[in-house]
């Protein structure tokens, strides 16, 4: 077993807290009359030792009981005062009522003393006298002492027992019966003092209960207080957070429609008032099914749909369904539907949220339509121009003059550039609209290598810069699209012949990486690339200088459509500085190893 | 390979831009005969009476595309076993899949270069038995 939690007190400990506080009460009560008693304790001192003394024929006794009651007075004062200045006073009054009780006896015996030594030899008066005080003091402690009913008891021991045994032993018939009467004094005056204890004790406890009660209600109003506060802010916050959402449902440009499990119209929001043509009124109170928003002809597959929904009970994504508006429009939507489900299971109700996409598909279709529409009308007829041009140029009909041959040159080169421009923004197209497949074969890239050397050795020419291959001899072979690999190719080489210098050398080079990869490389001793020219240089319309176009040539989209390839091809492409200036682009594939 | 050289082309093409084109780079630079036809119904008709070395065909051609009238060459015994190439800007590796299933006996993609074509033509005729 543990010791249950601390953080409240259990009703044992506060049983004996309560305890405690009670007796730390009685304790101070029995201090704070201490100052009396001692008063009073040293008038009747002296008064009695004026009357013994004058008549004594043994004075110093009564100086020597004088100073013994002036020394157990001051012995008590001293334990008030240190009382006073105590820091325990509240934590352990059982030290203070033990030190307080020894005072007590003190003071009893210091009494007790006086009658058993001057009664017996004085006069009849003086014995009275005597007999008189003792009672007095007896009787007066009562009220000083019964706060702790035993300390009082302690007390009239002290006084009365020293007493008691002088009248036993005296002898007369008188003081004889007078002890027998002693003890019955004595039990009734602690009888007393114990039923005043009890009201004293029962009184103080109702004032710590009382303070309890007061300290527990504190408490308890501040708790209710902050518990107040707290519900208040919970409040505000549900009632924010309901605005809110109430905003983004109201103000959404999407439709939002709360329905229930048989799918009738909860709420719907203003976008699909505006979207549907309903007015949220004709929808919601008249019970409307959502069917209504659905093409009769989509009705079963709705269903179907809906089914699986109330079973699955799991939020559905870009569900497209064709909406009639109320005019008879119809539209095409993409919906998200989530149900709401306790957490019993049961379903609260199923929002759905619908997006308009008719302009989306129709943006779609015209870009495929201008697309399709781009290859085949700007082709045809530039097949026409370029195929004239060649003819011309090839001198198939007959010698042109050198102006006339300049022209027509002109004319076919930057036909074919239309046309390359033409073909690669269709290849970017085709590629970032997910529509290029690519035919991938197993081919020997010494192959691949060579041919690529080949086909654009007559383009470096006009640069005056020589292809060279090395690692050639290898049998690595890659599965990839030979068509678009031998286009990246070209671009790669065409690229670093362009800007190499005239009469400077493109080295083709070919090795193996690693077990799995091969990488190609393509370098030039051209300028290097621009510092604020790297980080574009695989994007689209990427040029260093613009001026570049006119000077080179080229459209601008060659890297980036040869990145998508390579990834394509499940390969990387990167270039770095070479050493000695220039630059080397390659790019890695995953070696194909048949079986 | 054919034992003969390659002569005699038939061209069925709509773009009469184009035929001119193809024709004047076969018959200046490849020194071939060339019989090109506009309407690919008449198509049929001019394999049979020009008896070519090789068919070209284009792919979209009014009134009857080309893949149909391969199909149709290739029903009727006369005209069933020419050799046909298409010449097409249609270049997807699902289009050459298709016209490779039909037994076509090659494809020149478009735009083609009219210098090369000659050379091409016979680097296909090359590869026939």
């Amino acid at each position: 077993m543990t010791a249950p939690a601390l953080a409240s007190p259990t009703d044992d400990q506060r049983d004996r807290s309560d305890r405690v506080r009670v007796l730390a009460d009685q304790v101070e009560t029995l201090y704070r009359q201490a100052p009396l008693g001692i008063a009073v304790t040293l008038v009747i001192g002296a008064v009695l030792a004026f009357e013994l003394y004058s008549s004594a024929k043994i004075g110093e006794l009564v100086m020597f009981w004088g100073m013994l009651t002036v020394f157990v007075c001051g012995a008590r004062l001293g334990l008030v005062f240190a009382y006073k200045h105590a820091q325990n006073r509240d934590t352990a009054p059982d030290i203070w009522l033990r030190r307080f009780a020894i005072g007590a006896l003190g003071s009893g015996v210091t009494w007790g003393f006086a009658g058993a030594v001057f009664f017996p030899g004085h006069t009849d008066e003086q014995q009275v006298f005597l007999a008189f005080v003792l009672a007095g003091m007896s009787a007066g402690g009562l009220p000083l002492f019964a706060a702790v009913w035993w300390v009082y008891a302690l007390y009239a021991a002290g006084v009365m027992f020293p007493f008691e045994v002088v009248l036993i032993t005296f002898g007369s018939r008188l003081f004889t019966e007078l002890s027998f009467m002693m003890p019955l004094f004595f039990a009734l005056n602690v009888a007393v003092a114990y039923r005043m204890n009890q009201v004293f004790v029962s009184g103080y406890r109702l004032r710590v209960s009382y303070g309890r009660l007061t300290e527990d209600y504190t408490e308890l109003n501040q708790r209710l207080e902050r518990q107040l506060i707290e519900l208040e802010e919970v409040r505000r916050q549900v009632e924010a957070s309901g605005r809110k959402l109430e905003l983004f449902a109201e103000r959404s440009p999407i439709a939002v429609l709360e329905l229930d499990a048989e799918g009738r119209i909860k709420d719907v929001n203003r976008e699909a008032e505006n979207l549907f043509g309903y007015p949220a009124s004709e929808l919601v109170e008249t019970g409307a099914s959502i069917k209504l928003l659905v093409l009769p002809a989509n009705h079963a597959e709705f269903d179907e749909k809906w089914r699986e929904l109330l079973s699955t009970r799991e939020s559905m994504a870009g569900l497209r369904i064709s909406n009639p508006r109320r005019d008879g429009i119809e539209l095409v939507c993409e919906w998200t539907v989530t149900p709401l489900v306790n957490p019993d299971g049961s379903i609260i109700s199923i929002i759905a949220q619908g997006r308009d996409i008719t302009q989306q598909l129709e943006a779609d279709r015209l870009k495929q339509e201008f697309t399709s529409t781009l290859s085949h009308e700007l082709r045809t007829p530039l097949t026409s121009i370029i195929g004239s041009l060649q003819l011309v140029n090839a001198g198939v009909v007959g010698d042109l003059n050198k102006d006339q041959a300049e022209l027509t040159e002109v004319a076919e080169r930057n036909g074919q550039r239309l046309l390359d421009l033409i073909n690669d923004i269709l290849d970017i197209e085709k590629i970032d609209s997910g529509k290029l497949s690519l035919y991938s074969e197993p081919m020997s890239l010494d192959t691949l290598v060579s041919e690529s050397v080949k086909l654009n050795q007559g383009f470096a020419d006009r640069y005056n810069v020589k292809l060279t291959a090395t690692g050639l001899g290898s049998s690595i072979t890659v599965n990839a699209d030979h068509k678009r690999l031998l286009q990246v190719m070209t671009n790669l080489i065409s690229n670093s012949a362009k800007f190499s210098p005239a009469g400077g050398s493109v080295e083709i080079g070919l090795r193996q990486a690693n077990p799995r990869v091969v990488v190609i490389t393509v370098s030039d001793r051209g300028t290097g690339i621009p510092e604020a020219f790297r980080n574009r240089i695989f994007g689209r319309f990427a040029q260093a200088d613009s001026a570049d176009t006119r000077a080179k040539g080229g459209t601008g989209l060659g890297l980036a459509i040869c990145k998508r390839l390579i990834e394509l091809m499940d390969g990387t492409i990167g270039f770095s500085d070479r050493e000695g200036g220039g630059t080397t682009f390659w790019f890695e594939l995953p070696i194909h190893n048949p079986g | 390979m054919p034992a003969k050289p390659l002569e005699k082309i038939f061209y069925a093409e709509d773009d009469e831009d184009i035929q001119r084109i193809v024709r004047m780079s076969l018959e200046r630079i490849g020194k071939m005969t060339v019989m090109v036809e506009s309407d690919p119904l008449k198509a049929i008709e001019g394999i049979k009476a020009f008896q070519p070395d090789l068919v070209m065909l284009d792919w979209m051609m009014p009134g009857m595309d080309g893949p149909t009238l391969l199909k149709t060459m290739r029903e009727q015994p006369e005209t069933a076993g020419f050799p046909v190439v298409f010449i097409t800007a249609k270049a997807t590796v699902k289009d050459h899949a298709e016209l490779a299933a039909l037994g076509a006996a090659g494809i020149i993609s478009k735009p083609f270069s009219p210098k090369d074509l000659p050379e091409q033509l016979r680097g296909i005729w090359a590869t026939l038995p």
